[in-house]
């Protein structure tokens, strides 16, 4: 296990030296630069220039890339060209919100997801299984961004049921302990404070787990269906045991392993949502930053956030392989 | 089976039972920060810009978002008076200069305190003017002072070879109350350079915690001090800053009740960053802001009709299409060369500036308030004249002149520049203003040759003169005609490329003339060249839209985007 352990941990070392690679070269094929953004239209050629040589961004890209690995063996990401702040300290600043806001759609993804994935499962070729897989379907056909605008229009908009905007009320003067809005407030009791954090999350949270919920449903249908024709199932019922505990212990607890996995790689998915939903709901969290950085051509927030993320990701996935393997003796054996 | 779907489906129902009852409960506590029927001065007012400040001490930024912060906390020797473009005084009662504009008194007022207690007095002036000019190391850079380049050149020591001389000579306390600040060149950047937020004054305890080489990090990584990213600058203004959380991207500003002027009628204000138009207006419509600016025109009537208060801002913009005419354009783009020869050709700049329906841009894109500019700068400005040659829009004499110029129908193709993914406050529907233009060039026999770009290449492409039209425009940071004309017109330029000595000579003494009637007299010549020269249509001139809450009584808007928040009130 320990050897495991080690050997992913070190396949991270090309995986995140090609990710830098690739995204270094997208950023420098990208047109423009902060040299537009930042400053005003009238700004002359050499004022523009001049910013170019300071950020060091004239040089050939080769050289920028070295320096930039140069920085990264000592830590550190750099600093933001737009708000002038170490790029870790703005991934600190704002991390707790989106971990919050995917922590939120997890929950909301597999707590309705295993229920109706059992349910579409347990009613094969009738009417709730094709609810559930017809609407699957168009949850992962629809964009992230698109139902987090309709989601705003309806319930903030017109129903005025949640906020529209932001990841707290402004002026709110909550105390601020780990940075996680909701636990801050529960730790503090601040009541008001969590159920305002809570509320800011909903819509947002909800728009983020369509596509991981669409895919919870689906895996766990197809697992539920599997396991159900499995021999040992059959045995159970011709054992005699009661139908409640063949469906906990037999049927719904073997069917999670795939679903644990998916789990693992949709962690990615809801990143990407995030910068899309987080946008339309000016949530102050990485995606958001992201989406203002790269509008800005803040090519050190970008990469180093993308750097970060990728790091979480694949220590993500990394745990879940191991988890897969302590949860499933097969794997071991094999 | 049924028991089993509902034991599973318990956590789902219980989860959405307590969102249900949450939303109950919450939506009392949200609209904004209170019940919007009670509202009163201790409520905060929520007011959403673009983006995100850059800095709070303004001297490292060159962006309204900025500035709008700045211009709460601290406050520049003069100002533009309340919804207009004239100069006064803000922190100086008075000023005067002498006959060749090189020193500049300022008669400060009394009574004023910086918001950590300082004394606001001659020696808190210069010690902020001499600590701009005296400082060293990156920070000279234009991208982070800008405006200091623009305005005085140069630092006392520079750091580039190739950068200007400082124009600023010194600052004298005469006496407590009065200031002599001396330039080594008068231009036409004063005195509106003592104006603008860039130059907000901080109190001397501020200053004293400022190193002279103030941007840190490594040479490719540079960062901005500390104190100009937290909470701790001392101004003047009517409010004081109390935090910045850059998280929230929130900026938390508190009443100064020992302001020397009309102190706030809101206690707390706070301003938000949302950068997309769309998300600010349903922001507003949700009750989560009281306030925000740079309204989409099309959301203008929508959010007067449904009650939301949306002041008309005067205009101090100018939007206009540039015709590059010039055949020395072949050394560097020598396949533009054809149309370049068409457009040197002033029969043809003039068809075009008679094919184009400016009024229809006007009535059909701009928000309410736009004008056809008849001239390259807004009427204002001083120095707008009404004798310039005009252009009316009649397409039959537009084609009879392209067919005089020998061009036939089709036979003249030009390539026709727009930027797809911005607005601007002058220019704010770029594809439906692009639209109208284009359908009109054609409609008099002109092949248009659309070229969209993104505004990051936009700006380059455009700079260099290499589309033969273009749309651009600017707004102006202060009552001065040179901060349009001078930025294009004094001498040439390769986004331009015209050569008219009319124009560049009257530029040239115009910048030179320190005495008001004398150079507002230079600048009407100045425009009326320009307009019979037509290096570029000049469109429109728009007002930046801004809207309140209808609970808010808004404060008096300003053609230059100056709003003074501490006039905000909760209505009765």
């Amino acid at each position: 296990m320990s050897r495991f352990i080690v050997r992913r941990l070190l396949q991270l070392i090309p995986t995140l030296f090609g990710l830098s690679v690739v995204l270094f070269i997208w950023f420098n094929r990208l047109p423009g630069g902060p040299e537009f953004a930042l400053m005003p239209e009238n700004a002359t050629p050499e004022q523009r220039e001049q910013m170019r040589e300071i950020l060091g961004l004239d040089e050939p890209v080769a050289v920028q890339y070295m320096k930039f690995l140069g920085r990264l063996a000592e830590g550190d990401l750099g600093v933001s060209i737009a708000s002038g702040r170490p790029v870790l300290e703005e991934f600190a600043t704002r991390f707790p919100a989106t971990a919050e806001l995917a922590i939120l759609a997890i929950l909301i993804a597999v707590t309705l997801g295993i229920p109706l994935g059992y349910i579409a499962a347990r009613n094969r070729g009738r009417f709730l299984d094709f609810a559930a897989i017809g609407g699957s379907l168009l949850g992962i056909c629809t964009p992230v961004f698109f139902l987090a605008y309709i989601f705003k229009v309806i319930f903030a908009e017109n129903l005025g049921i949640f906020p529209s905007a932001f990841r707290q009320s402004a002026g709110l003067n909550a105390t601020n302990i780990t940075g996680f809005a909701i636990l801050d407030g529960l730790m503090t009791r601040e009541w008001d404070a969590a159920l305002d954090a809570f509320m800011h999350l909903v819509l947002p949270a909800a728009a983020v787990a369509t596509i991981p919920l669409a895919v919870i449903v689906r895996m766990t249908r197809g697992s539920v269906l599997e396991v159900l024709s499995e021999d040992y199932v059959r045995t159970a019922e011709a054992k005699g045991l009661h139908r409640q505990t063949i469906r906990g212990r037999h049927v719904l607890r073997n069917s999670m392993l795939p679903v644990v996995t998916a789990i693992g790689y949709l962690s990615g998915q809801l990143l990407a949502g995030a910068v899309l939903t987080e946008s339309v709901f000016a949530f102050n969290g990485i995606g958001y930053f992201i989406y203002q950085a790269t509008q800005s051509r803040d090519y050190p927030v970008v990469m180093g956030f993308i750097l970060i993320i990728a790091l979480i990701y694949v220590l993500i996935n990394t745990l879940v392989d191991i988890s897969y393997n302590l949860l499933d003796p097969r794997v071991r054996v094999n | 089976m049924r028991r089993l779907k509902r034991s599973l489906l318990l956590p789902a129902a219980a989860a959405m039972a307590l969102a249900m009852a949450a939303a109950g409960c919450a939506q009392s506590d949200r609209d904004g920060g209170g019940d919007a029927s009670e509202r009163n001065e201790s409520d905060p007012f929520i007011f959403a810009g673009a983006s995100n400040p850059r800095s709070m001490d303004p001297i490292y930024a060159s962006d309204g978002e900025t500035f709008r912060v700045s211009r709460q906390t601290t406050e520049a020797l003069l100002r533009h008076e309340p919804g207009g473009t004239e100069l006064e005084g803000a922190l100086a009662e008075d000023w005067e200069h002498n006959e060749e504009g090189t020193e500049w008194t300022f008669f400060l007022r009394d009574g004023v305190t910086f918001h950590d207690g300082d004394e606001f007095n001659a020696d808190a002036v210069c010690a902020n003017y001499e600590r701009w000019n005296e400082t060293t190391g990156m920070a000279q850079s234009s991208s982070v002072m800008y405006y200091w380049n623009v305005l005085f050149d140069g630092f006392a020591e520079n750091e580039d070879d190739d950068m200007p001389d400082s124009n600023f000579v010194g600052c004298e306390a005469e006496d407590d109350l009065t200031v002599t600040i001396e330039i080594e060149e008068y231009s036409a950047r004063y005195p509106g350079a003592f104006s603008m937020a860039a130059m907000g004054l901080l109190s001397p305890s501020t200053i004293e915690q400022i190193p002279d080489d103030p941007v840190g990090g490594d040479s490719d990584d540079p960062s901005l001090p500390e104190y100009a990213l937290d909470d701790t600058i001392a101004g003047t203004g009517p409010y004081e800053l109390v935090d910045w959380d850059h998280g929230s991207e929130e900026v938390k500003l508190e009443r100064f009740d020992d302001y020397w002027g009309d102190t706030a009628n809101i206690r707390e204000m706070i301003i938000k960053t949302i950068d997309d138009e769309t998300a600010r207006r349903q922001a507003l419509e949700a009750g989560d802001i009281h306030g925000y600016d740079l309204v989409a025109p099309a959301d203008v009537d929508p959010l007067a009709d449904a009650g939301f208060n949306v002041p008309e801002r005067d205009v101090f913009n100018v939007m206009y299409l540039a015709m590059v005419g010039d055949e020395r354009i072949e050394d560097d783009h020598p396949d533009r060369l054809e149309e370049a020869e068409a457009l040197a050709d002033k029969d043809v700049r003039t068809a075009i500036a008679h094919a184009v329906d400016r009024q229809r841009i006007v009535d059909t894109i701009l928000p309410p308030g736009g004008e056809v500019a008849t001239q390259f700068i807004p009427d204002t400005l001083s120095g707008f004249s009404s004798d310039v040659t005009t252009y009316d829009y009649d397409p039959d004499l537009a084609r009879e002149m392209l067919e005089d110029a020998g061009y036939e129908e089709g036979d003249l193709e030009l390539e026709f520049c727009w930027p797809t993914d911005t607005t601007r406050p002058y220019m704010p529907a770029p594809q439906d203003i692009f639209n109208v233009v284009s359908n009109d060039l054609e409609e008099v026999g002109i092949t248009v040759n659309e070229n969209g770009l993104i505004w990051d290449d936009y700006i380059p492409y455009t700079e260099d003169g290499a589309c033969s039209l273009y749309l651009l425009g600017w707004t102006g940071d202060y009552n001065e005609t040179y901060n349009f004309l001078g930025t294009w017109f004094a001498g040439y330029k390769s986004a331009w490329r015209f050569e008219d000595d009319d124009v560049f000579d009257t530029l040239d003494a115009v910048n030179a003339e320190p005495d008001d009637e004398a150079r507002i007299e230079l600048y009407e010549e100045a425009n009326e060249a320009i307009m019979d020269y037509l290096p570029g249509l000049p469109l429109s001139s728009s007002p930046p839209s801004i809207a309140f809450a209808e609970d808010i009584d808004p404060p008096t808007v300003s053609p230059l985007t100056q709003e003074d928040f501490a006039e905000t009130s909760w209505a009765e």
